[in-house]
């Protein structure tokens, strides 16, 4: 287990990626503003991560700090609007998004999703949770569904279902 | 009620992430109820007569349903209880008013857009080539 010796806003702590994921894991991301980690499969502001893994006040210090102890945990750190766009080639093959719409949904099989864009903007395990947290957050999204973790889910055939 | 006509309205496909990753489908973002933080992903199916949502979206909307009365209908392979209202829907600067039926349980994740209420609404133009939805507002109520 990867584990890591640091000091942020000037205190010493010792964090280890499995506390580091079950903490930021017990609660939904807030919105990105430009920089994010990938902690269970999700997108996180690293501020937040690191605030709810250490108990400190986000003010106390800085989105690169948190970022920094992330990557030495061993989380995958991006940028929001990085990825490069699909060559025309990708997009005629596989859609106006060339598949990346399909691959930014992989991680939220049998969750409720709202998407700006591809962007899923939060994922949770009701439509009331979603809907709390654009309230909550003051976000719109352009569509809200829940991504199916069978193929009956979409074809609306469920085998346990008795229609006699 | 039509309460607006517009021009015509594009809609990209959308994936709704099926374990089959390269299918897109014609899926539009509906407003139910006034609600505009969560557009609902509303499948347009020409096989579907008429429009089936979830009931936690009536819920949510704060639509009445309790006065309403049950069919029990078999839809897409599964049984479920509906129940009708008539509620205000938009779809981008699209807004009319049509009957839904509010189905519980809903194991789908997305929402039926079906003839009455939505297709008599529209003229309704799917370019599957380009992944592409147009619709275009009818002046006429329709047949619902």
């Amino acid at each position: 287990m990867t584990r890591v010796t640091t000091r942020i806003a000037r205190q010493p702590f010792v964090l280890d990626a499995a506390a580091v994921e079950a903490a930021a894991t017990a609660v939904l991301p807030e919105p990105l503003v430009d920089h994010y980690v990938v902690v269970g499969g999700r997108r996180y502001p690293p501020k937040q991560v690191i605030a709810l893994a250490t108990g400190l006040d986000r003010a106390d210090f800085t989105t690169h700090q948190a970022r920094g102890v992330l990557r030495r945990l061993g989380f995958i750190a991006g940028r929001r609007g990085s990825d490069p766009p699909p060559t025309s080639a990708t997009a005629t093959a596989a859609g106006p998004h060339g598949g990346a719409e399909a691959e930014a949904l992989r991680p939220f099989m049998g969750q409720w999703v709202a998407q700006k864009g591809i962007e899923v903007l939060v994922a949770a395990d009701t439509p009331e949770e979603v809907l709390s947290w654009l309230e909550r957050h003051d976000q719109y999204a352009d569509i809200m569904f829940r991504v199916p973790r069978e193929q009956w889910e979409s074809e609306g055939w469920w085998p346990g279902w008795d229609v006699r | 009620m039509v309460a607006r006509v517009g021009r015509p309205l594009r809609f990209p496909f959308r994936s709704l992430g099926e374990p089959m990753p390269t299918v897109l489908r014609p899926v539009l973002p509906v407003e139910v109820g006034g609600l505009h933080r969560a557009p609902y992903a509303g499948l347009v199916d020409t096989g579907s007569l008429h429009n089936r949502f979830g009931a936690f979206v009536a819920r949510a909307a704060g639509i009445e349903l309790a006065d309403a009365p049950v069919e029990v209908i078999a839809l897409d392979g599964f049984r479920t209880q509906a129940r009708r209202a008539s509620v205000e829907l938009s779809i981008g600067e699209a807004t009319w008013t049509a009957p839904v039926w509010f189905c519980d349980p809903w194991p789908l994740g997305f929402h039926l857009l079906g003839l009455k209420g939505f297709f008599d609404h529209f003229a309704v133009t799917i370019r599957a080539a380009r992944y592409e939805i147009e619709l275009t507002q009818e002046p006429a109520a329709g047949l619902s």
